[in-house]
């Protein structure tokens, strides 16, 4: 009974096909209407700061490292009180392929991935983004970190004074 | 000949050794941090354990400390050794910062990757760290106790190696403090090598703080052109800025270590005044309108005062590579002079020895370390040559018997090295030594030569200086057959100076301007006194430093710095070495725009990118005048060091 399944077949078939037809469509006409992307989309690369306002970001230069396309560069300083800090930070969105691996690499939670997808320029010079236009005021996704409250280098707060951390130690005394 | 088995792989190796090096004599790596090839064992962090499967000793030991014995069965995946050093890097962790990322040892750290290696990533001790206070160890050297692991490789070094007697160890327990009594200068001009020998990041180069990582830098096997004793060097480089001088290791000439002259003098190389493009009479101008103008007055000069009134001139700083093609150059263009000194003095001094050195026994570093006798004879090492006064010291530390035999210039050498020590620091930073600091080495001071008892000696080492060399100094070689001479020149390359002016019949500058026919002067990479350029109407410099010369010069043609091109050069003792480019010549990132971010222009050659190795000038001189195209400089007598590869020991040029 070949010719049955074969006329199964085209009814199921155009019964789908009827179905599409009165569905709600998919497409939104973009750009007049927008999506809202979910948090931890990955597009725009940020610098945030610590929740007391300096920038997190200590130019310790894994990011760059991380990169598998080589689009971040930048040139460590050194501030008066010793914190380290990017002198210079350019992310070449021209290059970038939003992998997310400078985020994972960054141990001070200073490179965030934001939701905005919408960097398109005329100029592709325009899409060399530098320190300026990279750095917000905010800590992005981790609110509570403050890196050199952990370090022990004593940037933040004196030496022996950080998180876990024991009273310098006096070598001119002999007791324990 | 102790025979035992590694890791099932049957190793012989001499007797003394440790089980560690036998294992490396087969690529077998044991993580260690006390333990250094310079300096031998310590026994103090634990983390080379091995298993002794079977044989003299049984268990867990810690194999730097173990001398190879026959029939030793060693294990170095054995679970229980894993687990040993697992747990001794996590220990050594317990207290050890959470500070990678602001640290300048990441990315080449021994503990940071040892700690990778042994698999220790979450911490599981819940409890406090230990904290130090920092002290200021001067400009050169910063500090951070909070990192230590007590391998005891600093002090080692400083005060064993070295002889320096302001920093050691203090404390017990886990308070143990490495340091000086009181915040200042490391007085030590050695001290640098503490930046190399620390497994850590407890002492980082000051100079490079905060400006790049391992995984950036732009490195290159390259040789110190500080001294004439060639010491080996990687140089460090970032967006064309030198940023730190590390020794590389050569067993024959400086070992592990390099002398603080060395390492913090990249001042030079990144100096802003640095001539990066050509000029005629002072206006700015391309490669080749200079090169056209420069050929134009050297017709123009001969011409005028007729053939043989162009001096050709080298120096002893110019590579072999610029050197070799200076002949050739003063061929075509007839000058009248070829010179490789400025003046007669230094020539007349130095050629004879050069002669002497090629037909007797020249001394290495390693030679000197592993003598029983040296002869110390007018000179100070540690003033001209710091590596060899180093060298010095630890054949003393092996019992070598020191003279010093002070004559000429160098009168009372008792007080001689306590005050290069001093000058050395004055030199360095400006700051006087708080103390009288110990000497390299203790020396016996006799009148003369002949009182020192070289015919008991099985390798004496006989160390002069070029400016101040004994008499009778051929003689001396003749009489005692097994007697070799480490000769201080006053700059990296006297050596082919010499041995080319020899060749060449060169004389010296001072004595062709005397002559009155020299009326151009082309100086290539040679600082001339402006006294002999009174009255030379014509000078042209190919210099990559803004000397007096180049200062004084009508045609600049900017050369590139030892650090931006391939080239040879020739130590004290004649040997050979090739050092490697290490970056790109160029005005560094850092010169553009001090205040931002480098500027968005795509270019194909940064700005002050220009200028060629000083051969390739040479080359390009030599091809406008006489129409003939080099493209190896070095040919003849030197094609052999075209092979030479800059990671070997060097080739010594009598081989040759």
């Amino acid at each position: 009974m070949k010719i049955l399944s074969d006329i199964a077949a085209l009814l199921t078939g155009m019964w789908i096909t009827w179905k599409h037809i009165f569905r709600r469509p998919v497409t939104i006409q973009y750009p007049e209407e927008k999506r809202t992307p979910y948090p931890r989309y990955r597009a725009r690369i940020v610098l945030t700061r610590d929740p007391d306002g300096g920038e997190r970001c200590v130019a310790c230069q894994l990011c760059s490292a991380a990169c598998p396309v080589d689009c971040i560069s930048m040139q460590p300083g050194e501030e008066a009180d010793g914190r380290r800090y990017a002198e210079w930070f350019r992310i070449n969105f021209a290059r970038c392929i939003f992998c997310g691996l400078c985020a994972e690499a960054c141990p001070t939670l200073a490179i965030q991935m934001t939701p905005d997808f919408e960097i398109c320029k005329r100029d592709i010079m325009d899409l060399v983004y530098e320190k300026e236009d990279l750095l917000i005021d905010g800590c992005g996704k981790s609110p509570e970190y403050n890196f050199y409250r952990h370090a022990g280098i004593g940037v933040t707060q004196q030496r022996g004074e950080g998180i876990e951390e024991k009273r310098p130690v006096d070598v001119r005394s002999l007791l324990p | 000949m102790p025979k035992l088995i590694i890791d099932n792989i049957p190793v012989e190796v001499a007797d003394g050794v440790t089980v560690l090096e036998a294992a490396q004599s087969v690529d077998i790596p044991i993580p260690h941090f006390c333990w250094h090839p310079a300096l031998g064992k310590a026994g103090a962090c634990r983390v080379c354990a091995v298993k002794m499967v079977d044989g003299p000793v049984k268990g867990i030991q810690m194999s730097c400390m173990l001398p190879a014995q026959d029939g030793m069965v060693v294990s170095t995946t054995d679970p229980e050794a894993v687990a040993m050093r697992r747990n001794v890097i996590e220990w050594l962790m317990i207290n050890h910062p959470h500070d990678c990322p602001v640290c300048d040892e990441g990315g080449e750290c021994q503990l940071q990757d040892y700690t990778i290696a042994g698999g220790h990533g979450i911490r599981r001790y819940s409890g406090t760290k230990r904290t130090h206070i920092n002290q200021d160890l001067g400009p050169y050297i910063e500090h951070e106790m909070n990192r230590c692991i007590q391998c005891y490789r600093c002090v080692r070094f400083y005060q064993e190696y070295a002889g320096g007697t302001d920093f050691g160890v203090m404390g017990s327990a886990g308070r143990v403090y490495y340091g000086r009594f009181e915040d200042g200068q490391l007085e030590s001009p050695f001290s640098g090598n503490l930046v190399d020998i620390c497994p850590t990041g407890v002492f980082t180069d000051k100079t490079a703080r905060f400006k790049a990582r391992y995984w950036d830098y732009d490195m290159a096997p390259s040789v110190c052109p500080g001294c004439s004793l060639g010491c080996n060097t990687t140089p460090v480089a970032r967006y064309r800025e030198l940023l730190k001088m590390t020794a590389r290791r050569n067993e024959a000439v400086n070992g592990w270590f390099i002398c603080d002259r060395s390492r913090f003098a990249n001042d030079a190389v990144n100096d802003p005044q640095r001539p990066r493009t050509p000029l005629i009479d002072g206006r700015e101008a391309s490669r080749d309108e200079a090169l056209e103008a420069l050929l134009l007055r050297i017709a123009q000069i001969e011409e005028l005062y007729g053939s043989g009134s162009i001096a050709v001139v080298g120096s002893s700083r110019l590579a072999l590579e610029g050197a070799a093609l200076l002949p050739r150059l003063a061929e075509c263009c007839s000058a009248g002079a070829l010179c490789y000194f400025t003046s007669q003095e230094e020539s007349d001094r130095t050629l004879p020895l050069i002669e002497l050195l090629s037909s007797g026994k020249p001394a290495s570093q390693r030679d000197v370390r592993e003598s029983d006798c040296i002869v110390v004879c007018g000179c100070d090492p540690l003033q001209k040559a710091p590596m060899l006064a180093l060298a010095v010291r630890q054949a003393w530390r092996n019992g070598a018997a020191v003279y010093v035999v002070p004559f000429g210039s160098a009168q009372g050498t008792e007080g001689v090295q306590k005050s290069t020590i001093l000058q050395m620091n004055r030199w360095l930073s400006g700051v006087e030594a708080s103390q009288e600091p110990k000497r390299l080495y203790d020396a016996i001071s006799v009148h003369s030569l002949d009182a020192v008892p070289l015919a008991d000696a099985k390798q004496p080492v006989l160390i002069c200086s070029a400016t101040n060399a004994p008499d009778r100094l051929a003689e001396t070689l003749e009489q005692q057959s097994n007697l070799k001479l480490a000769v201080i020149f006053p700059a990296a390359n006297s050596y082919v100076a010499a041995q080319l002016a020899g060749a060449h019949g060169a004389v010296s500058l001072e004595h062709a301007v005397a002559t009155g026919k020299i009326k151009g002067i082309i100086a290539v990479e040679a600082d001339i006194p402006p006294q002999l350029l009174e009255g030379i109407p014509f000078v042209a410099a190919l210099d990559w430093r803004m000397t007096e010369t180049v200062q004084a010069a009508q045609i600049v043609l900017p050369t590139t710095a030892w650090v931006e091109m391939d080239g040879t050069c020739i130590n004290n003792e004649g040997r050979a070495q090739r050092f490697k480019k290490v970056m790109n010549p160029g005005v560094p990132v850092r010169g553009l725009d001090p205040a931002g971010h480098p500027p968005h222009i795509h270019r194909t050659i940064p700005p002050g990118g220009e200028p060629q190795p000083a051969w390739q000038t040479v080359a390009a001189l030599i091809e406008g005048l006489c129409g003939e195209q080099i493209t190896e400089p070095l040919s003849g007598k030197w094609e052999r060091l075209q092979e030479l590869a800059a990671e070997s020991e060097g080739v010594m040029i009598n081989d040759l």
